[in-house]
């Protein structure tokens, strides 16, 4: 055809069929770009808006690679006139990526320090043999961790430990499908629960934080903990109960399993001094963040502690490179950018005038309305996109819905956590399935339990918590 | 002479290893076991892998090593592998990684060439293809999927012969059919259904479907001349024509005993991507494995 050969042809249609999505936003995108901008709109906004409906579906689908999408999300902010070149490369790396970079570095070096060990010992001295308390112990220590030291780093630690207990139990796995579940669960979810406590327990914390300060709002991370760390000692109990009621363990008690665990603890190396001084540092990092990270700002600080590890010889930066996805902090970067832009060109204010004027008077009259709709966007969109990206990209629109501007960030971050229901959604759920113990289909089950008690307590919570600590 | 297997699973994949070794046998082939793992969000992708590396140091295998382990002891316990390999057990130590997402371990094969163990992550179909090219390989032997387009997928992009296994047993499958018409470049078919037909110890049905509609020339040189090569491989044959559709004819014959071998379709990769072709259908319909010859 056309004197195309058929493996031409062939290697065509296979390129086409794979980049399917990515054809579908094209063609998408040409296609809104072709309507006429709303009123209101300025057509800056509405560019804006149409990359970021391209991008979405380029996020979610990743039918080319992320770092692909960046690239788009920043060319097409340039060509299309949104924002300056200057513009586009100043809001693209603010303080918030410079405190992802510096929180996947830093997750390679704390989770080669043998941490796990000594942490599975303290779970099972705090716990005993049951296996609800357990369960409970799996979540409250993931739950204090992550919200110190990020979601990831927390899961990829735990695990292991997890994992352990579950095969030292027995080792036909379909005969405690209810026990691996409980475990598993307990950790990813945890990680999810805590990563709201502090400013560094998440990149999209820190992302909210940023947007905070372009609209000359300050919050320090001791006030942010004061605001949501209650939420989270709330949180661990009632979801422990959940996951418990829901997948049933086999075992009530596991006693031999424990003393097999605790054989095999016995039998790993030791901490050296060298291990011990990375848990100093790593204590000077989160004493960096309470106390200087509104100077400095938290990336500086992260970076500074990468910088000490690098110098002092406890990782190599060949260790560094291969374990930190680049792309991933190239399209935070390029995200946090267009989010700026929807905010600079009035497309921010445009949406969330939208919502609300569709939403009439429902807003005044009917109670929590405005909690609803924001936990809701959020949640629903970090379920399926990653909740860094989605607090980058509704951010700007969920910060212009209500005049209360710092409650409606931490309301966006807070509920960014809740992507209890797909296993691909936050890397803490995407690292427990990847054990191949949990099902797809059991992260829905859980989820819907979890997300729908999390929204019930999350909108008491700020309903009647934060009126007293204003 | 170059195959691969795909395996998906310890509970569903026996029958596909099964026939597929059986194959492999018979082309006396350089044979590679290969299985897909699910894709990864490239979001936590780096995280995963850095999840893998902690539970490694706790003794923990990666997703997929254990249906590698699986066939390993698969291959060992029907003796296909060296018997030095096997003693020590599956050689975890020798996964060799790729820094592509694709691992490996290789092995010395018996009664074929050597047999390859191999994980890669990503969506089945461009990993197939990925590794068919890299491999340049002559058969892909695979269990049939409930996913729709799976068959379109494979046919139209997978640059090698097919092999479908459907509910492979080694008693229920008595005959080969060969769906064979007038036209030319059937003697690569003819030659990969004797060779599958003395593997497994059974005959050939050759069987001819005359389209109402269409003019077919009949009785053409190059036919009788497949005929001989059959006759002369000594493998037992029997050859029928019939008047009907196509697709249906040869699913009604192959009932549920036959392994049927045919041609992929001539028609250009435009055509076939959006009307399809009789290969496919045939291969969407019918309850046996089924071999579609490039």
């Amino acid at each position: 055809m056309l004197g195309f050969s058929n493996i031409s042809l062939s290697n065509f249609l296979f390129w086409a069929t794979q980049k399917k999505w990515f054809l579908f936003s094209i063609i998408l995108g040409v296609c809104l770009l072709n309507i006429p901008s709303p009123e209101g709109l300025p057509i800056e906004g509405k560019t804006a808006i149409i990359i970021l409906v391209v991008a979405l579906v380029l996020i979610i689908k990743e039918p080319i690679p992320l770092p692909a999408v960046a690239i788009f999300i920043i060319i097409s902010q340039i060509y299309s006139n949104v924002d300056s070149v200057d513009g586009i490369a100043k809001s693209f790396m603010s303080d918030a990526v410079f405190f992802i970079m510096g929180s996947l570095m830093l997750a390679v070096v704390i989770i080669r320090q043998g941490w796990d060990s000594r942490i599975a010992l303290g779970i099972l001295k705090i716990t005993g043999n049951k296996t609800s308390n357990i369960a409970l112990g799996f979540l409250s220590i993931s739950a204090l961790l992550s919200s110190f030291i990020g979601e990831h780093t927390v899961a990829a630690i735990m695990l292991p430990i997890g994992m352990s207990l579950i095969r030292f139990t027995s080792s036909d796995l379909s005969q405690i499908k209810g026990l691996s579940a409980t475990i598993l669960f307990s950790i990813a979810y945890g990680c999810l629960i805590g990563s709201i406590g502090t400013p560094s327990g998440g990149g999209r914390n820190v992302i909210m934080i940023n947007y905070l300060n372009q609209s000359d709002i300050s919050i320090s991370y001791f006030e942010w903990m004061v605001r949501t760390y209650p939420f989270i000692l709330f949180q661990i109990p009632i979801v422990n109960w959940v996951i418990i009621r829901t997948f049933k363990p086999e075992y009530k008690i596991l006693d031999s399993s424990i003393r097999k665990l605790v054989i095999k603890v016995a039998r790993s190396r030791s901490m050296t001094g060298r291990n011990t001084l990375t848990v100093l540092i790593f204590f000077l990092i989160v004493l960096g963040w309470v106390f200087l990270s509104e100077k400095f700002g938290l990336g500086t600080i992260a970076l500074s502690g990468v910088f000490i590890y690098l110098i002092g010889g406890f990782v190599k930066w060949s260790d560094l490179n291969r374990n930190t996805h680049w792309g991933v902090i190239i399209l935070f970067g390029s995200t946090i950018s267009l989010g700026t832009s929807i905010r600079l060109t009035g497309a921010a204010t445009w949406l969330s005038d939208k919502i609300l004027y569709g939403l009439g008077d429902v807003i005044s009259s009917v109670p929590f309305v405005s909690d609803l709709l924001v936990i809701f966007m959020t949640t629903g969109m970090s379920n399926v996109l990653s909740s860094s990206a989605t607090v980058a990209v509704l951010g700007p629109v969920t910060l212009n819905l209500v005049p209360e501007m710092l409650d409606v960030g931490l309301l966006t971050a807070m509920s960014s956590a809740f992507s209890y229901f797909t296993a691909v959604a936050a890397p803490a759920c995407t690292i427990v399935y990847s054990s191949g113990m949990v099902k797809a289909s059991d992260f829905l089950k859980i989820g819907l339990r979890v997300g729908f008690v999390s929204i019930i307590l999350l909108i008491f919570y700020v309903n009647v918590y934060w009126p007293l600590i204003n | 002479m170059k195959i691969l297997i795909a395996i998906g699973s310890k509970d569903f994949s026996k029958p596909t290893l099964k026939l597929g070794m059986k194959v492999a046998q018979a082309f006396n082939a350089k044979t590679t076991i290969i299985d897909v793992g699910e894709k990864i969000s490239e979001f936590s992708s780096q995280l995963v892998e850095l999840a893998q590396d902690q539970l490694e140091s706790w003794d923990f295998d990666a997703p997929g090593v254990d249906v590698l382990e699986w066939a390993f002891n698969y291959l060992s316990q029907n003796k296909l592998i060296d018997i030095k390999q096997t003693e020590t057990g599956f050689p975890k130590n020798k996964l060799i990684d790729d820094g592509e997402g694709r691992k490996m371990v290789y092995l010395s094969g018996t009664t074929c060439e050597d047999v390859n163990l191999i994980l890669r992550n990503g969506d089945i179909i461009a990993e197939l293809r990925e590794e068919v090219q890299f491999g340049e390989y002559d058969v892909t032997i695979l269990g049939k999927s409930r996913k729709r387009n799976m068959s379109h997928d494979l046919l139209q992009y997978i640059n090698s012969s097919i092999l479908i296994v459907n509910d492979y047993e080694d008693q229920k499958f008595d005959k080969i059919l060969l769906p064979l018409d007038y036209k030319d470049g059937m003697l690569k078919v003819a030659k990969y259904a004797i060779r599958v037909a003395m593997a497994l110890n059974v005959g050939i049905d050759i069987f001819t479907v005359f389209d109402k509609n269409k003019s077919q020339n009949k009785g053409s040189n190059y036919f009788s001349k497949i005929i001989k090569f059959i006759r002369r491989s000594g493998v037992q044959y029997s050859h029928e024509e019939k008047e009907g559709e196509i697709v249906e004819q040869i699913i009604k014959k192959a009932d549920k005993n036959k392994i049927i071998v045919m041609k992929a379709s001539d028609m250009s990769p435009i055509k076939r991507f959006f009307k399809g072709s009789i290969p496919l259908s045939v291969m969407n319909e019918c309850d046996v494995p089924i071999l579609i010859v490039k």
